[in-house]
C-alpha cells in the first residue's frame, strides 16, 4: 500500500500554553510513547516533537483517513487528566505535500514563534534521534528529516533571516529595558538550568548583569552551568531566601510545579522595599503563578507573551521570510517527487515485468506453432525485433512517468498506468 | 507698552504652545522622526512667553503676580522651564507632550481671565510678595513636572502589565528612571513648598499681625503639604515607590491644581487678590 506522511499536534499559534502544557511530553516518557505509537497499525514509521511552542506527531502511514484519527486520539491519551475542554479545536493536521512543507518551515524556524531562531533544528534533530533510539523512523521519516535539515541550512545560508533573528532573549531583554534603566546593578536569578534559560542568562550578561545566581533541583547541574557563565550556584531548597536579591527570575525548570507563587512574591517585594522585579517564564512548563502579575512593581511574561512583543519585529522581515517560503516550497516539490518515485520504481518495473512475460509466451507459442521451422538466426531476428518493439512501446510511458515525478498528477499516471495494464502491487 | 501688545504675545505665546502639543502627539505616532523638532517648537513657545512676562513687568513695574492671568502665565512659565531643564539633562521628549497641552491650556485661560486693575494695594509692594509667590509656584511647577512624569509611568507600567509593545512605548524611559526622576522632582518640590508656605506665613503675620490665620488659601496648602510631605516620607523610609507613589503624585497634583484653580470660588478668601 501506499505511505503518506502525516504530521498531526498543536503550536503557539493553534493553542493557548495551557493546551500546550497539557499534551506536552517529558523527555522520559518519550521512548514509551514511540512505543505506543508503534503499537498502532495504522501508523508505520513516528517521530514525536515536544518543544514549548510545539506538540506534533510526524508519522508515516497507510494513506487513510484513520492514521489521522489515531495520532489525535493517542495525543488525547497523552492529555493530563486535570486538563478540560476540547482538544481537537487546537489541532491542526498535515497530510502529503502539506506535512512535508509544514516540517520544512519548521526545521526552518519559519513556524518559529520567534522566526528565524535557531534552536528549533537541534530540538528537532535531538526527537528524531530520539524516534531512531526507539525504532519508529523507516526510509520515508529517516529522508524527510534529513532533507528537513537541509533545508534548515540552506534556508540559513540564503535568506538573512537567521542573521537578523529576534531571538526570544532579546525580546526579554528589551522588555526588561523598558522596567530598568540599566543592568550593571541587577541581579539575575535562574531557576533551571534548561537551554532557553541558559541562552537568556548570558544575553543579559551581554547587556551588564554582572551578578548571576543559578539554582536546579540537581544542584551539580547547577554548579557545572555557574561556572560556565560565571555565576554563583545556589541549592534549589535556599532558593526562596535568595530571591529577594534578584531583580530578574528567569524560570526555565522542566518540572509541571509551580515554583515561585504570589504570596512569595509579595513577602519578598516587601524585603526588598518594593523594588521592581521582572519574571520571565520560558521553560516548557510554567514555572511561575500568573496571578503575580496582579501584584504592584512586578511584572511577568511567558512564552506566549514573549511572542506577541515578538510579532512586533516580524514585518520588517517579510521579504526575507519570503524568500525562505520560496526555498522550502522548492524544496517540498522535490521531496515529494522521491517520495512519488519509490511508489512509480515499482510500477515501471511491473509494466516491464508484464510485458516481457507477454513476449516471452506469444514467442513460446509461436515457435511451438507455425513458426517452428524457423532458423537459428530467424530465431534471434524475431528475439531482437520483438525486444525492440517492446522498448519502443514502453519508452514513451516510462520517460513520461520520470519526468512527472515533480508534479502532483504524477500519482494519477501511474494509478492509470496500473490500471490499463492491470499491474499489481508486489 | 501697550496691553494690546503683551495680549498679542500672550496669544503668541498660546499659539505656540497649541503647535508644540500637535507636534508631540504626532511625533509619539510615528514611527522614525527627528526628536528634536516639537522640544524646539516648545522652546520658542517659552522666548514668547519670556517677552509677554516681561513685558507685563514694565507695564506695572513690579512682577506681575497678583491676578489670576498673572499667576497662570508665571506658574506655566516656571512649569515650561523646569521642562526645558529635564529635557536637555533626560532626553523626555514625551513628557512634552503633557507639558505642552498643560502650557497650552494655562495660557489660554490666562488669556480667558483677562485683565483687572493691575493695581496693587500698597501694602503689598514688599520683596515678600515676590519671594512667596516664586516659592510657592515653583512648588507647584515642579510638582507638575512630578504628575506628567507620573502620568508617563502609570502608561508604560499599563503598557507593561498588559503585555503590549507599541512605537509609542518604545519612547518612554524605563520605569527605574521614571520613578527615580519622579523621586528628584519630589524631593526638589517639597523644600519649594515648605519655603513657599514659610514666607507666606511669615509675611503674614507681619501684614495681618497672625502668622495662621486659617483661610482657606493656608489649609488647603497646608494640606498638600502634609499629602507630599507623608508622600517624601514613604517614599524614604517604608519604600514606597512605583505604581503606587505615581498615583500618589498624581492625586497630590489634583488637590494643588483643583485648589489653585477653583478654591477661591468657593472658599472667599483674602489671599491672592482678594483683600477686603
Amino acid at each position: 500500500m501506499h505511505k503518506e506522511i502525516f504530521i498531526v499536534g498543536l503550536n503557539h499559534r493553534s493553542a493557548p500554553i495551557e493546551v500546550r502544557e497539557s499534551v506536552a511530553f517529558e523527555r522520559s516518557q518519550l521512548l514509551a510513547a514511540l512505543a505506543r505509537l508503534r503499537a498502532f497499525a495504522t501508523i508505520w514509521e513516528s517521530v514525536i516533537l515536544s518543544t514549548c511552542n510545539r506538540v506534533e506527531v510526524v508519522a508515516a502511514a497507510p494513506e487513510n483517513h484513520r492514521s489521522i484519527e489515531a495520532i489525535k486520539s493517542f495525543l488525547a491519551e497523552q492529555r493530563s487528566a486535570a486538563a478540560n475542554g476540547a482538544l481537537d479545536e487546537h489541532l491542526y493536521s498535515y497530510r502529503g505535500a502539506d506535512a512535508v512543507r509544514h516540517l520544512f518551515r519548521v526545521a526552518a524556524s519559519l513556524d518559529s514563534m520567534v522566526v528565524g531562531e535557531p534552536q528549533i533544528l537541534g530540538q528537532l534533530k535531538d526527537y528524531y534521534n530520539m524516534a531512531q533510539e526507539a525504532g519508529t523512523v523507516g526510509t520515508v521519516l529517516h529522508r524527510l528529516f534529513h532533507r528537513s535539515f537541509f533545508v534548515a541550512k540552506r534556508v540559513r545560508t540564503e535568506t538573512g533571516i537567521a542573521s537578523r533573528a529576534v531571538s526570544m532573549s532579546s525580546v526579554a531583554v528589551e522588555l526588561a529595558g523598558r522596567i530598568f534603566d540599566h543592568f550593571e546593578d541587577k541581579t539575575v536569578m535562574l531557576i533551571g538550568a534548561g537551554k532557553m534559560g541558559d541562552l537568556m542568562a548570558r544575553h543579559l550578561q551581554r547587556c551588564g548583569v554582572k551578578s548571576v545566581m543559578v539554582t536546579n533541583r540537581t544542584f551539580e547541574r547547577a554548579v557545572e552551568l555557574a561556572d560556565k557563565i560565571h555565576g554563583s550556584p545556589i541549592r534549589f531548597d535556599d532558593f526562596p531566601r535568595y530571591l529577594k536579591l534578584a531583580d530578574l527570575v528567569i524560570g526555565c525548570a522542566g518540572g509541571p510545579d509551580i515554583l515561585v507563587d504570589a504570596g512569595m512574591v509579595e513577602k519578598v517585594l516587601r524585603e526588598r522595599k518594593q523594588a521592581a522585579m521582572f519574571f520571565i517564564d520560558i521553560g516548557d512548563r510554567r514555572n511561575f503563578d500568573p496571578g503575580i502579575n496582579a501584584i504592584d512593581n512586578v511584572y511577568i511574561y511567558n512564552i506566549d507573551d514573549l511572542k506577541s512583543v515578538a510579532e512586533e519585529n516580524l514585518h520588517e522581515r517579510s521579504s526575507e521570510a519570503e524568500k525562505a517560503e520560496n526555498i522550502v516550497q522548492e524544496e517540498v516539490e522535490s521531496f515529494i517527487g522521491w517520495i512519488n518515485s519509490l511508489e512509480q520504481v515499482p510500477t515501471i518495473t511491473a509494466f516491464r515485468e508484464k510485458l516481457e512475460t507477454i513476449r516471452q509466451r506469444e514467442i513460446a507459442k509461436s515457435l511451438s506453432g507455425g513458426l517452428k521451422d524457423l532458423s537459428d538466426k530467424q530465431r534471434r531476428a524475431m528475439e531482437d525485433m520483438t525486444a525492440a518493439m517492446m522498448k519502443k512501446i514502453m519508452h514513451g510511458p516510462i520517460t513520461h512517468l520520470r519526468k512527472n515525478t515533480e508534479s502532483e498528477d504524477e500519482m494519477l499516471y501511474v494509478a492509470a498506468l496500473k490500471r490499463l495494464f492491470d499491474l499489481e502491487d508486489k | 507698552m501697550t496691553v494690546g501688545m503683551s495680549l498679542l504675545l500672550l496669544k503668541l505665546t498660546a499659539l505656540l504652545y497649541l503647535v508644540a502639543t500637535a507636534s508631540f502627539v504626532f511625533y509619539a505616532f510615528r514611527r522614525d522622526t527627528a526628536s528634536r523638532l516639537p522640544p524646539l517648537v516648545l522652546s520658542g513657545g517659552f522666548v514668547v512667553h519670556t517677552l509677554a512676562l516681561a513685558v507685563y513687568f514694565f507695564q506695572d513695574g513690579y512682577p506681575a503676580l497678583m491676578e489670576m492671568r498673572e499667576a497662570l502665565l508665571f506658574k506655566s512659565w516656571l512649569m515650561v522651564a523646569g521642562y526645558l531643564l529635564i529635557q536637555l539633562k533626560y532626553r523626555l521628549t514625551v513628557l512634552g507632550g503633557i507639558i505642552a497641552p498643560l502650557a497650552f491650556l494655562m495660557a489660554l485661560a490666562s488669556i480667558a481671565f483677562g485683565s483687572g486693575s493691575g493695581e496693587i494695594p500698597p501694602g503689598l509692594k514688599t520683596f515678600w510678595l515676590p519671594l512667596h509667590v516664586t516659592l510657592a509656584f515653583l512648588g507647584n511647577a515642579v510638582f507638575a513636572l512630578a504628575f506628567g512624569v507620573s502620568l508617563i509611568y502609570l502608561l508604560q507600567e499599563r503598557h507593561l502589565k498588559h503585555k503590549r509593545m507599541t512605537a509609542l512605548m518604545k519612547r518612554f524611559p524605563s520605569l527605574e528612571s521614571l520613578d527615580r526622576l519622579n523621586y528628584l522632582l519630589l524631593v526638589w518640590g517639597f523644600p519649594f513648598m515648605t519655603l513657599g508656605i514659610l514666607t507666606g506665613s511669615i509675611w503674614a503675620g507681619i501684614y495681618w499681625g497672625n502668622y495662621w490665620s486659617w483661610e482657606p488659601r493656608q489649609i488647603s496648602s497646608g494640606i498638600a503639604w502634609l499629602f507630599y510631605g507623608a508622600l517624601l516620607h514613604g517614599r524614604i523610609t517604608a519604600g514606597l515607590r512605583g505604581k503606587k507613589a505615581a498615583s500618589l503624585t498624581i492625586v497630590g497634583f489634583a488637590v494643588v491644581l483643583g485648589y489653585f484653580l477653583w478654591g477661591d470660588a468657593i472658599f472667599p478668601s483674602r489671599h491672592g487678590g482678594r483683600f477686603e
